[in-house]
């Protein structure tokens, strides 16, 4: 079981040290400089003024220092948490700017995944093997899951909240609110997050319960389960331990699917102008604030590095064979 | 986008498949879609004479005789639009996916085949890209350099949608390695590459078509949200920059459902398509499946 | 198992939802520029600002709010400068005269001073009166080096205070245009608490809890809006007579205009000052919105886009060629194909309709231009540019080809069709021009260093005085770095010494201002450094729901500018907002 999770947290080390490597590099091959554009944005004619200006600014992002300085520097203000100063919202810090931003994508993200997770698996186990059921569920599901997030975000906006006008289209609160911890102010923000959340739903729904499915028909088709039905077990014995096993590789595809899905929290919130770390990652490309693009990346890459561990554990806890010993199996 | 779980292997695909396959319903109809879908890309455009940016004629209006889709707010065509965007969205998922089935296999063969230390370092290299988030990679990577073109985001999305594959490729691999006939091609000296070429891979060609179509739907997928964020090409239209322009211009507020509607159905509906006939492709190669 | 889960799931939603809202201040990460501090958000009656009582308005603020500093005109939060802030003058641009606001009066006492008498019994909102040592002290800061108005010391020698209520200007050189300018732009701050900040953070500073003389306060603040609450001892209300009746005024920062116009159908939203592509359409609709013209262009023109070629590059340095390019542009279809008529076409000159008294339409007669294809064809040919080898495009005096970039940011949609429009046009005249859109960071950078072909500009608003035009296009020297005009980098002494002239006539000597402007708009169309296009719109959409009596044409209704944007309210932005009056008593 240490081996196991040494492997895994040697993957985790070397998925994060690639990620702040690229996250550094990538910027001093582009185009253009973020410095020179600042500098247009203040509208300053006089060259002496300019100059100054420059000065200050390059000290600011630390341009002017030999790159493996550069290098250095970047992983010490990441230690401190330092990300940088937003262009877009000069001169507040972009790790403000993420902290405010992620507990909202976290709460379209974090339910929308799970509730999906349960009932799309309990779709596909239902589906698996009964006809009428499998002919409804699953069109159904490949449909789903073959719709971008972006459409389905921007057909529910349409339908429930412009044509019938029953939630709101934008915002993760009205603007006649302040935040506060009352009542009103809930409900307001409970509405808002409905349909973010609801389209996210569906899309991740479609691909768990074609998912179960088909594990759920390969378990049924396996020795054990026609052993069982051999010696005459009664079949609701036999679906139960069919559908143990099949959230085994559910959580393992869990873990696989995390990329996909925060992508698609991410556009959603877009569609939704919902005020999390995708609107954030949408004005900082609109507004070249590339600061905000990185350390948005960085957050992202972090919270599916983390969320990954915990699939991790669980599936240790779950699965009785990694604690025996099958360590690395699935790594 | 579908969870793909590593199926039990089959014996070789033999021509009975061909049989089954024409009576495969989910292939015959998935199919079906594509292939309408790819012929209205392919040869569309030839029919539409003026660019799908040419202001031709009344703006916002409803779809008509003269215009299909009817217009958007600049009096812009939107069936000329829809035709060259297919063409598009088809080119980027072929070569997204391709690109990624390409490296897939490459890595995935590679690793199974060889094992030791190769393995270890490719398997572990697989990991750590699977782990990253692709669109937030694809998101800093189309930002900075600046993606115009849609061969070039085409590329990009080839370099980040590999790692399941290879890693599906690379068990599939393991598992055939140690059987008589790899091995009776081994000590008769053949070399890596051929063995792989010869031996392995035409014994799992029906699992890697299958890779191919859904690495190709996921291409599309990935590549509508790209376009919809702003980071799309420049030079070209496709179904996900008709989604993002209707978004930018307010189609959702002013009520063209015309602008947004056809686009994205167009997506799910090759997407869609992609999967099903997945499906049927795999029910065609499985016997087990088939009783269904 | 399940059942557990879904129980769960319940509460996890609910909790991290609440955590997200009520988080504004966010974690405590020390950074150098600290954050603005968190918005202790007084709580207005029940956690909500009452619709009746509140005017919601957006299209100026495009990030958080980040700052309350009067000195950063380009991104302080929306207000700071005309709601919190004020400036002595206010200019009204229908009148086109100088309206005195925190002065009484000011004059020329001789050629080279000016002096200004405060009005009377005017406080800070901490209390403290203002004087004219809090105007001394406001001109003074411009000279550190990185404040913008920081140039006027080049021409400005002393400011002095004889008395509380007087504050006298000393200049090297007189330009009294600039000047008009100055008094109707400048903020003045409050001397007894920005005494003694160090440069950086007179620049750079966040300046929280802003303290002006303004009709409203601060009230609160989050990333998506900034919401002012009115200063019931505000001096205008008993000077001027005039009472805001918005109780409180939010500010909406816009991710898109998207947003903005579902906001607005909502009734969320009373004024909208953001580009809506189709408010043609909601104008006319039953959608309960209107603009300023209820016909086209809907809009009061509030700049000019220009086509600006690169007079260094060949063979744009040839002004026979940039007139064949000026004719070749299909402006009309621009107008009405891409904006759909909010935009008006540009007179030849590119000065703004409410400047129209200084346009010499005998020079814009003789010598103005039109779309004209086979004329711009025949200007090709007559000054020596031929197609000689059959492509239909022409080819360099020297035979070389001729391939022009015509670059606008990427994403800048309007733009970008409409560059396009001007690149097929220009082909079909047989200049071959191609659009590009490089990214906003890149174009910056190939225009303040001269190395592109054409680009769109319109980076100068109405103002006071033509002078300001005619100093975008003609300004010299030409620097290695050309940020904020003359990007053609065209040099003709001649030219910016008429401006210069210019700016040194009096501003009521109309007729003397004419002359000079004839001369200039005279040299404008011989050369075409600029090829004026459009007149971009003062974006303005509203609703009468919750608030009426909005600017319009029609009627007796207010003529001044429905605008927040920055810089606007003091060119009737504020009196717009002063004559709103509520729906619902």
């Amino acid at each position: 079981m240490r081996r196991y999770f040494g492997r895994k947290l040697l993957v985790y080390g070397l998925t994060f040290f690639m990620a702040v490597t690229v996250n550094w590099l990538v910027p001093r091959l582009m185009p253009g400089d973020p410095v020179a554009s600042m500098l247009a944005r203040a509208r300053v004619a006089q060259p002496e003024a300019q100059e100054a200006l420059r000065v200050y600014y390059n000290n600011l992002f630390g341009f002017d220092q030999p790159w493996w300085q550069q290098y250095l520097n970047s992983w010490g203000a990441l230690f401190r948490g330092d990300f940088g100063i937003s262009l877009w919202a000069f001169p507040t810090p972009v790790a403000d700017l993420l902290t405010r931003a992620v507990p909202y994508s976290l709460a379209l993200l974090i339910p929308s995944i799970l509730i999906s997770w349960v009932i799309g698996n309990r779709l596909g186990a239902l589906a698996a093997r009964r006809k009428v059921l499998d002919n409804t569920v699953l069109p159904v599901s490949y449909v789903l899951t073959a719709t971008p997030y972006l459409w389905l975000a921007a057909l529910m906006a349409w339908g429930f909240g412009i044509v019938w006008g029953i939630f709101p289209v934008a915002g993760g609160y009205s603007f006649s609110m302040t935040p506060s911890f009352t009542w009103p102010f809930f409900v307001d923000l409970l509405w808002h997050w409905v349909l973010p959340f609801a389209s996210l739903f569906l899309v991740a729904l479609g691909g768990w319960a074609i998912g179960m499915r088909n594990v759920i028909i390969y378990e049924l088709e396996s020795d054990y389960a026609n052993y069982l039905s051999a010696l005459g077990a009664p079949q609701k014995l036999i679906r139960r331990y069919a559908f143990r096993n099949a959230v085994l590789p559910q959580i393992t595809g869990l873990a696989l699917q995390l990329g996909v899905l925060v992508a698609g929290a991410l556009v959603t919130e877009i569609v939704f102008s919902y005020p999390g770390l995708g609107s954030l990652i949408l004005a900082a490309i609109q507004n070249k604030d590339f600061f905000l693009l990185q350390g948005a990346f960085l957050f992202i890459v972090l919270g599916v590095l983390i969320a990954n561990f915990i699939i991790d554990v669980i599936y240790v806890i779950v699965d009785p064979r990694t604690r025996v010993g099958m360590a690395g199996a699935s790594a | 986008m579908t969870t793909t779980t590593v199926e039990p292997l089959r014996p070789p695909v033999r021509w009975e498949a061909l049989y089954f396959a024409l009576r495969n319903t989910k292939l015959l109809v998935g199919m079906g879609i594509i292939l309408i879908l790819l012929g209205i890309g392919v040869i569309g455009p030839f029919f539409i004479d003026k660019p799908p940016s040419e202001y031709v004629g009344m703006q916002m209006q409803p779809p008509s005789g003269e215009f299909w889709l009817g217009t958007n707010t600049f009096g812009q065509d939107l069936w000329a639009q829809f035709v060259h965007g297919l063409r598009t969205t088809f080119l980027v998922g072929a070569l997204g996916g391709g690109i990624a089935a390409v490296i897939g296999m490459a890595i995935g063969f590679l690793a199974g085949y060889k094992g030791g230390w190769i393995d270890e370092i490719l398997t572990m290299f697989t990991n750590v890209v699977l782990v990253l988030p692709t669109l937030a990679v694809l998101f800093i990577l189309n930002a900075y350099i600046g993606v115009r073109g849609a061969g070039m985001q085409a590329l990009f999305i080839g370099l980040t949608q590999w790692p399941w594959a290879a890693r599906s490729i690379r068990a599939q691999t393991f598992s055939l390695r140690s059987r008589d006939f790899v091995d009776l091609a081994r000590l008769s000296g053949v070399g890596s590459g051929r063995i792989i070429m010869r031996e392995i891979a035409p014994n799992m060609s029906s699992y890697l078509l299958l890779t191919f179509i859904l690495l190709f739907g996921g291409s599309i997928l990935i590549a509508s949200s790209l376009d919809f964020i702003g980071l799309g090409p420049t030079d070209a239209v496709s179904l996900g920059l008709m989604l993002q322009q209707a978004h930018q211009w307010s189609a959702m507020h002013l009520g063209l459902w015309w602008w947004f509607i056809p686009p994205g159905a167009g997506i799910t509906l090759i997407v869609g398509a992609l999967y099903v006939a997945n499906v049927g492709l795999d029910e065609v190669f499985n016997p087990k499946l088939r009783e269904l | 198992m399940r059942n557990r889960v879904t129980r769960f799931l319940i509460p996890v939603v609910a909790a991290s939802l609440l955590a997200a809202a009520c988080t504004s201040g966010g974690t405590p990460t020390p950074a150098p520029g600290a954050s603005v501090p968190a918005a202790p958000a007084p709580v207005a009656e029940g956690g909500a600002f009452p619709r009746n009582e509140t005017l919601y308005t957006s299209g100026t603020q495009w990030g958080p709010p980040a700052n309350f500093n009067p000195i950063r005109e380009w991104d302080s939060a929306t207000g700071t400068k005309g709601l919190v802030y004020e400036t002595l003058f206010h200019f009204d641009p229908v009148a086109g005269k100088l309206t005195p606001w925190l002065a009484a009066s000011g004059a020329w006492v001789d050629d080279t001073t000016y002096e200004v008498k405060l009005r009377p019994n005017i406080t800070w909102s901490d209390g403290k009166p203002l004087t004219a040592e809090d105007v001394k002290f406001t001109f003074e800061l411009g000279k550190m080096e990185t404040i913008p108005y920081h140039n006027l010391w080049n021409w400005l020698s002393a400011v002095e205070a004889p008395d509380a209520s007087t504050v006298r200007f000393t200049f090297s050189k007189a330009n009294y245009q600039q000047w008009d300018f100055n008094i109707y732009s400048r903020s003045i701050v409050p001397k007894h608490i920005w005494e003694g900040r160090a440069e950086k953070d007179v620049l750079d500073g966040i300046n929280e809890n802003p303290v002006g003389t303004g009709a409203y306060k601060y009230h609160s603040h989050d990333q998506d809006r900034v919401a002012w609450v009115k200063n019931d001892t505000w001096w205008g209300k008993a000077t001027l007579n005039l009472d805001p009746k918005p109780k409180y005024i939010v500010d909406i920062v816009n991710s898109s205009n998207e947003v903005a116009m579902g906001l607005l159908l909502q009734k969320g939203l009373d004024l909208s000052n953001n580009f809506l592509p189709g408010a043609a359409n909601l104008v006319s609709g039953n959608f309960g919105i209107s603009t300023f013209y209820p016909e086209p262009p809907y809009m009061l023109s509030a700049n000019t886009a220009w086509l600006v070629p690169n007079t260094k590059k060949k063979p744009l340095d040839d002004a026979q060629f940039r007139k064949a390019l000026a004719a070749s542009v299909d402006t009309k279809k621009i107008v009405e194909g891409v904006y759909g008529n909010l935009v008006k076409p540009a007179s030849p000159t590119g000065l703004l309709p409410q400047w129209d008294q200084f346009v010499d339409q005998a020079v814009v007669g003789s010598k103005g231009f039109g779309f004209d294809t086979a004329k711009a064809k025949k200007l090709l040919a007559d000054a020596g540019y031929k197609d000689a080898n059959g492509d239909g495009l022409v080819e360099n005096k020297d035979g070389s080809p001729i391939a022009l970039k015509l670059i606008v940011p990427a994403g800048w949609t309007d733009w970008m069709e409409s560059i396009r429009v001007i690149a097929t046009s220009a082909r079909a005249a047989g200049i071959n021009v191609e659009a590009e859109f490089p990214d906003y960071n890149a174009l910056v950078e190939a225009r303040s260093s001269g190395k592109f072909d054409l680009l769109i500009n319109n980076e100068r608003q109405l103002s006071n005085s033509p002078y300001t035009y005619f100093e975008y296009v003609f300004q010299l020297p030409v620097q290695a770095q050309q940020n904020t005009v003359n990007f053609g980098r065209y040099e003709n002494p001649e030219a910016w010494k008429l401006v210069q002239q210019l700016d040194g006539t009096k501003t009521d000597d109309v007729e003397g201002m004419k002359k000079v402007a004839s001369q200039l708009e005279g040299i404008l169309l011989d050369e075409l450094p600029v090829i004026p296009l459009w007149y971009n719109g003062l974006w303005s959409q509203v609703s009468s729901t919750t608030w009426k009596n909005w600017p319009s044409s029609e009627g007796s209704a207010p003529k001044s500018a429905p605008t927040m944007w920055r810089n606007w309210l003091e060119l009737g932005g504020f009196e717009s907002l002063a004559s709103l009056q509520p729906v619902a008593p």
